[in-house]
């Protein structure tokens, strides 16, 4: 019998929210349009229009030893033209935002090849050959996983995930690398993620409802989704964690669990 | 306690103008840094110190703007008293450097060995007489005083009063006939029942409890301690039993001193290297034996494993990890969490109201019901995630997630080891915490909560040396604890909840729980939150300084 992939338990909305963003064939939705100049500006790793920074020769022009995981691995095509490694790294508030840092990470992992990420409470960067990253950044910006009030974009001094979202909703950034502008009634940045100042204000569109997101969020809480409601997903959360402290102590004992 | 007020309210409406439940708040308008007291006294000093040495120092305007928002002050948990968080890093705070001096400069050195070596080799006769003789003798040496050559260098007496010799046994005919200045009575220190058990388990061995200049420790280091101790003894025998400077059986007693004695932690790896008595060396056992709120407080177990819980985020958590291990600016919010605000308080006493309503009191469920220990731990651990998610002033009290990863697994953990009296178990519940609150969530701490946490169930009840090691064994040298900041603290918490709820009078080593009893201590282990907050308020007056030595 064909394996058949599964993603994650659960039938309230996190739980399918997080299959929705775990399965590659599903599309994200796109709700916004941020051109690809302002997203390099975004991230500061070089200026529109400046070439992309090698590290090694191009593969094809390099003479790469005989391995055969090599022979097996189709190299991304920053890989292929020697790109460095840069990253961009998005904050997730706790107050309802489309994703989470863990759903991030598996998402990532479940959609793309020759990336490398980090999870951490607020954080999840993420790090991959220049020109692949810019392809991936424009697409997180732009999709259904970021919120203009309730995602940043951060390098450094990332807090402000558990922080009261500020009068106008947005997560509470030390640097305020993003402000709310009153007249458009959108998110614009005015600093890049390591919060040095933009040359220009970058428009990342309208907050979402908090209506909206509490129906999208990836996110468990009592005041939404409680996970205990998810019978499932608890379900499947202990079984883990059975498995785990049998294995560890008495093998023999895992039989039907 | 009941805990239909949450014991964290008094914190939090100190911290934030708006209520605890509100979702917003305003920001960027609060002057900085300039609204903390201490960073204006920091700018202060760095500024004068700048001009006087000719190069910049330390400037709050470097690097992030500091106090973007309201900044919060914290209250010491189970106290009044409130601070800044500058006053809680480890190099601002005596009273925590005098809780590690106190555990440094403490060896445990048995006088059984050397009174037999005197009786049966020297054919010399140990009477009380000769004992008080020898303790008066060895509160002279241990300072750094002379007693066998003529015209030696001594220490200065004013820079090393914290340094004493006193013994205790569970021998109570033996200790009423001993000099009460030298002894730490168990009889009068403890409660009867913990006396009872301690005598019973001490036995009729006398022991030393020594403690060392807490200057000698911060001089030399850990592993000095045992010998410093050595050195003295075997010169205060020599003086009070009037021995030959040069035979052989002296060597007798420097060997047991060194060898036969109870460290307070052991040698670690060549790759963590320390010597012995050093922080990483520290069995959870034997911190939560040092820390003596039941001693005190006997009806109170929470607060026994909330006492130990700050003892070990101090020592473990702020020194060994974020200083021994890591350096720089250090942990000290990450740890500071679980001693704060009344925040772990608040979801320790719902856990024993919980235990207490389903079982019907501590030590009443089955340590082999897997499946009923699961679900006390997603009570415990789904009340602490929902208070963060109840109260967004508690949110943003605890603005990292390792901070509310330590202090969710914590109670859960503290509330499997109380419902059992089993450690082990207790653990278990900590690691079942980690998982429900990575799967609820969708984030849980830095990554070293993937390394450690996401591993920990499989090794929670493993004994074998390789694998695991009972609770009250394990330390920060258990192989996958040795680089986790924001563990240990709960870590220590687990083995004394276990043991204070069966009625315990001590968790792993019954000595160092009596010898941590000392009044003659600097450091009040029987209120570590208040010392703390003392230390944070310039309150507490730390030993070791060498103002007797410098002029002005």
């Amino acid at each position: 019998m064909a394996y058949k992939r599964q993603f994650y338990p659960g039938t309230t909305s996190p739980a399918v929210a997080r299959r929705r963003l775990m399965d590659p064939k599903v599309k994200l939705q796109k709700l916004r349009e941020v051109p690809i100049e302002d997203v390099v500006k975004l991230m500061g790793h070089r200026n529109p229009g400046e070439d992309y920074k090698s590290i090694h020769p191009p593969i094809e022009e390099g003479s790469e030893p005989d391995c055969p995981i090599r022979k097996l691995v189709t190299p991304i095509d920053g890989a292929k033209h020697g790109d460095r490694i840069r990253y961009i790294q998005f904050t997730d508030s706790v107050y309802f935002a489309p994703v989470s840092p863990y759903q991030r990470a598996w998402m990532y992992l479940s959609r793309y090849r020759g990336i490398d990420t980090g999870t951490l409470s607020g954080r999840q960067i993420i790090e991959v050959r220049e020109r692949d990253l810019e392809k991936m950044a424009k697409e997180f910006i732009e999709n259904e996983t970021f919120d203009a009030a309730l995602t940043g974009i951060r390098g450094a001094t990332v807090h402000g995930h558990a922080c009261r979202l500020d009068e106008n909703g947005l997560m509470f950034d030390a640097w305020q690398r993003y402000l709310w502008d009153p007249k458009r009634k959108e998110v614009k940045y005015v600093k890049d993620q390591v919060a040095l100042p933009l040359d220009k204000e970058i428009f990342v569109g309208a907050p979402a409802s908090m209506e909206d997101l509490k129906k999208r969020t990836t996110i468990f809480r009592a005041d939404g989704v409680d996970m205990r409601d998810d019978k499932e997903v608890t379900k499947y959360q202990h079984r883990i964690h059975k498995l785990r402290t049998l294995g560890g102590y008495q093998p023999f004992k895992v039989k039907g669990v | 306690m009941a805990t239909k007020e949450k014991m964290f309210m008094e914190a939090v409406k100190k911290k934030f103008k708006e209520e605890p439940t509100d979702v917003s708040t305003t920001y960027y308008k609060y002057g900085g840094w300039r609204q903390s007291k201490s960073k204006v006294e920091f700018q202060a000093a760095a500024e004068k110190i700048a001009k006087d040495r000719g190069f910049p120092m330390m400037n709050e305007d470097i690097g992030v703007p500091l106090g973007q928002r309201s900044w919060m002050p914290y209250q010491l948990s189970h106290t009044d008293i409130f601070v800044e968080p500058d006053d809680l890093h480890c190099i601002n705070n005596p009273a925590i450097q005098q809780a590690w001096d106190d555990i440094r400069r403490t060896i445990l050195v048995g006088l059984d060995s050397p009174h037999q070596t005197i009786e049966r080799r020297l054919g010399k006769e140990i009477t009380p007489e000769t004992i008080n003789t020898y303790l008066e003798t060895v509160n002279h040496t241990m300072p750094g005083g002379a007693v066998v050559q003529e015209h030696m260098a001594e220490v200065n007496p004013a820079l090393v009063y914290d340094s004493y010799v006193k013994v205790f046994s569970g021998d109570d005919e033996l200790i009423d006939e001993l000099d009460k200045r030298f002894v730490i009575d168990i009889n009068k220190l403890f409660p009867a029942e913990q006396a009872k058990q301690l005598k019973a388990a001490v036995g009729k061995t006398l022991m030393q409890a020594v403690r060392v200049p807490s200057i000698v420790g911060r001089v030399m280091d850990g592993a000095t301690t045992s010998r410093h101790a050595a050195m003295q003894i075997s010169m205060a025998f020599i003086s009070a039993y009037k021995l030959a400077a040069g035979e052989a059986a002296i060597a007798d007693f420097a060997y047991s001193a060194k060898h036969q004695s109870i460290n307070m932690g052991s040698m670690m790896p060549a790759r963590r290297a320390r010597g012995p008595n050093e922080p990483g060396g520290i069995p959870f056992g034997f911190m939560a034996d040092m820390a003596q709120s039941d001693r005190v407080y006997p009806d109170d177990p929470g607060r026994a494993a909330l006492e130990s819980v700050a003892l070990g985020a101090v020592i473990y958590d702020q020194i060994y990890l974020g200083g021994y291990m890591s350096g720089g600016v250090g942990f000290t919010q990450y740890a500071t969490a679980a001693y704060t605000d009344n925040i772990l308080e608040d979801y320790v006493y719902y856990g024993i109201d919980q235990i207490n309503k389903k079982y019907g009191g501590f030590c009443k469920l089955d340590p082999n019901d897997h499946d009923e220990l699961m679900n006390l731990a997603e009570d415990v651990n789904s009340y602490s995630l929902e208070m963060y998610e109840r109260y967004p002033a508690i949110m943003e009290t605890h603005f990292g997630g390792s901070q509310r990863s330590t202090v969710a697994a914590a109670s859960t953990g503290i509330a499997g080891a109380m419902a059992t009296g089993i450690a082990d178990c207790g653990l278990n519940c900590w690691y079942y915490s980690m998982l429900e609150h990575k799967e609820r969530a969708g984030r849980l701490g830095f990554y070293g909560y993937d390394l450690q946490d996401q591993c920990g169930s499989a090794n929670s009840f493993a004994y074998r040396s390789d694998e695991g090691l009972p609770m009250e064994a394990r330390g920060p040298n258990y192989p996958n604890y040795a680089m986790n900041v924001g563990h240990l603290s709960g870590y220590t918490g687990i083995p004394k909840a276990a043991h204070v709820a069966r009625g315990d009078a001590f968790t792993a080593n019954p000595f160092i729980r009596v010898a941590f009893a000392d009044p003659a201590l600097q450091f009040d282990f029987a209120n570590i939150t208040k010392e703390i907050g003392r230390g944070g308020l310039r309150e507490f007056v730390p030993a070791g300084e060498r103002t007797a030595v410098i002029k002005g």
